[in-house]
């Protein structure tokens, strides 16, 4: 009898998980439905003038207010004195956080009076991660680097750390704006939109046929990404056919099996694929290569180089567009000291960061690190993550 | 050896406590945290020690069940899925279905309940091993958790209710007040009455203890029930601590706690152990986590520390009580 009630319950459970009612979609399969900002057309070879027209899309919109949380004043006056900075990305032990780190310590280098140290969990654990900046705050420390495992979770524990008086700058994955002073975003979700589809574009024609192979529906980033594409492709290249969206989760064999299922269904007629995640890159190469479709379908898509080394070495794929994280660790060191040496203030449109020249403000109280970055042939074995 | 019934002396009974698997323990924290005071001055501040608190509450709670649950020779790997699926009903029926927030939270805490109440049915009533059954509903309250927020997290709760996360009440974080009355109930009741005492003897011998009349199937039901309850309660706690709902939450939390309940002693075969040594293991685990971290241990050599005094307090304890057997 209470087996039965049990097995009921279970059973009612399940059902109610499979009978929600996926959201209507207005756009293209898989894209979200928040408000797109495409960016002005152009090939990606005139990447100073595409910041120089973000600029003016952000003055046409007019510049949004700074929205970041300000430290409390401790008294003393740390300009050009060493700092001890501490770094907490989301977890420690992967190829991305330590190219970040790395660029962190040719920051620190260069400049000569920073020191930081990386410390995270080994798992990326939102509670395992408010624990470390805990401690580090306890400790005390000049400022905080930071890549969120979760944008509200780490907020408190943040803004704990500002009431400390001590300065913190995130990068890579933000939190609540006012849980820190800035955000080193490494790309924005228009930018990146613009690098696929030009890319696309630029191997295969503007009236290329393709498919995509997301993660799924409704997550958020590639949702994001598959919206922007839309609208730029809208205005921009209205003569290229979209053929049809596939999820694959973040699933190796799954994303293999669905570039397949584009391949033989659509045959001929599709000259690219769009890989939306790290795992469907890869595996979509990896697809058309054993179809021997190399010259015939573009794979363009995010991806780490060092999935994707064997498919850009042999020519298979042309272009893995994701941005470069080494910068990205750079810039986050360049900040923290602009900012606690009065430099970066508050309404300022940007910021030098060393080689990287002048970063933009964008969002209010973000930095951005430039247009994303095109991993080819040439330099993608200088990476290794 | 035989010893005459006489009545122990004040220095017989407190070296009995001294070298029982509590006391030793308890020795072996103080050791460390001495160590640690040493080590850094940030350490050993009523300030860091009552934010250590607050951070190990969800463990400490979810350890009172476990010890019930161990002691009976049984085991419950789903506690962390259940944290995250209670998490996820609260943000998910308070936003989506639009209930009142404290509607929401019962809600939350009663699925926790409902899921550690499948557990045990399927453990009594078809005999599935708890091992198998809650290895499985760890991977299927984990899918319904992921299933019903789409990814999605809930955020955005009114400031009441982060009172019990973040909050404090005479000095003290908010939810250690909680766990600090759970202790002391539950202790009491695996000490001093017959539930208490009808786990002990599931754990020595269920044959033994169905034969002697116990309902031994209405005991099982009723912890394994009560780990999900205490379960959705600590999931409760830590989305009102981090202010946000994540269907990963909670993820590993079992090992934590599974660690904590046996350095307290608890047997992992059942039939010994106690909610205070439990709660010893709970906070020697944090303060060493803590500890290390602030005398500039960073996390990957923190664990393998923590590892390695895990072993180093089981191998003390099970020479001191091997030779006390003894004598």
């Amino acid at each position: 009898m209470k087996k039965t009630l049990a097995i009921s319950m279970i059973l009612a459970l399940l059902l109610a998980l499979v009978s929600m009612p996926l959201s209507a979609q207005d756009r293209w399969d898989g894209a979200d439905d928040l408000a797109v900002n495409p960016l002005a057309c152009g090939m990606g070879d005139e990447m100073m003038d595409d910041s120089d027209e973000m600029m003016d899309d952000e003055e046409d919109m007019g510049m949004m207010e700074y929205d970041g949380g300000q430290p409390a004043m401790m008294g003393d006056d740390m300009a050009g004195m060493d700092i001890v900075l501490v770094d907490v990305p989301k977890l420690v032990g992967i190829g991305y956080f330590a190219a970040t780190t790395l660029g962190q310590q040719q920051a620190a280098e260069e400049l000569g009076n920073v020191s930081v140290t990386t410390d995270a969990p080994t798992e990326a654990n939102i509670d395992d991660q408010i624990q470390v900046i805990d401690a580090y705050i306890t400790q005390g420390v000049d400022g905080i680097l930071f890549a969120a495992n979760d944008p509200v979770a780490i907020a408190p524990v943040l803004r704990k750390a500002l009431e400390a008086g001590i300065h913190v700058v995130g990068y890579d994955a933000n939190s609540e704006p006012d849980a820190r002073e800035w955000f080193v975003n490494q790309a924005e979700f228009n930018g990146i939109a613009k690098a696929l589809v030009d890319s696309l574009a630029d191997q295969m024609g503007a009236d290329a046929a393709f498919g995509i192979v997301t993660s799924t529906f409704t997550t958020p980033n590639q949702a994001r990404w598959i919206a922007e594409m839309w609208a730029y492709a809208s205005e921009c290249y209205p003569d290229l056919t979209w053929l049809e969206t596939l999820e694959a989760q973040e699933d190796a064999v799954l994303s293999f099996q669905q570039a397949q299922t584009l391949i033989n269904k659509y045959g001929e007629d599709m000259d690219g694929i769009f890989a939306m995640t790290s795992v469907a890159t890869p595996n979509s190469a990896d697809a058309v290569q054993q179809a021997g479709l190399c010259e015939d379908v573009a794979v363009v898509g995010l991806a780490t180089p060092n999935g994707m080394k064997p498919y850009v070495n042999d020519g298979c794929v042309r272009d893995v567009i994701l941005w470069n994280p080494v910068d990205l660790g750079y810039a986050a060191v360049y900040v923290t000291r602009a900012v606690v040496d009065g430099e970066f203030m508050p309404g300022d449109s940007s910021v030098m960061a060393g080689r990287l020249g002048e970063l933009m403000v964008v969002n209010g109280s973000e930095v951005l690190l430039g247009p994303p970055f095109v991993f080819t042939a040439d330099n993608i074995n200088d990476f290794d993550f | 050896m035989p010893s005459a019934p006489r009545n122990p002396t004040v220095v017989e009974k407190l070296r009995r406590h001294l070298i029982s698997q509590e006391g030793v323990l308890f020795m072996i924290m103080l050791v460390s945290v001495l160590f640690l005071a040493t080590r850094t001055d940030k350490f050993l501040t009523v300030d860091n020690l009552l934010q250590q608190g607050r951070f190990m509450t969800e463990v400490g709670l979810i350890a009172i069940p476990m010890t019930y649950i161990i002691i009976t020779g049984g085991i419950d790997l789903s506690v962390g899925s259940i944290l995250g699926l209670t998490a996820i009903v609260l943000g998910w029926s308070w936003q989506e279905l639009g209930f009142p927030l404290e509607l929401a939270i019962v809600t939350g805490i009663a699925s926790g309940t409902l899921a550690g109440f499948v557990n045990g049915l399927f453990i009594v009533r078809v005999g599935v091993p708890p091992l198998i059954m809650t290895l499985a509903t760890l991977a299927l309250f984990r899918g319904l958790a992921e299933g019903i927020s789409k990814a999605r997290s809930a955020r955005g709760y009114p400031e009441w209710f982060f009172e019990l996360g973040q909050g404090e009440f005479l000095g003290i974080p908010t939810q250690l007040w909680l766990l600090i009355v759970a202790v002391l109930v539950f202790g009491i009741v695996l000490a001093r009455t017959q539930l208490g005492r009808a786990l002990y003897a599931i754990g020595n011998n269920e044959t033994g203890a169905r034969f002697s009349g116990l309902t031994v199937n209405r005991y099982l039901l009723l912890i394994y029930t009560f780990s999900g309850f205490m379960s959705g309660v600590a999931g409760y706690i830590f989305v009102s601590r981090v202010s946000t709902t994540r269907s990963d939450m909670g993820t590993g939390i079992e090992l934590d706690v599974i660690a904590a309940v046996v350095l307290g002693g608890t047997s992992i075969f059942g039939g010994t152990g106690s909610v205070a040594g439990t709660m010893i293991g709970v906070v020697l685990i944090q303060l060493l986590k803590n500890g290390l971290a602030l005398s500039g241990v960073t996390s990957d050599a923190t664990i393998v520390v923590i590892g390695s005094v895990l072993i180093f307090a089981i191998l003390v304890n099970n020479f001191i009580q091997t030779r006390r057997g003894g004598d």
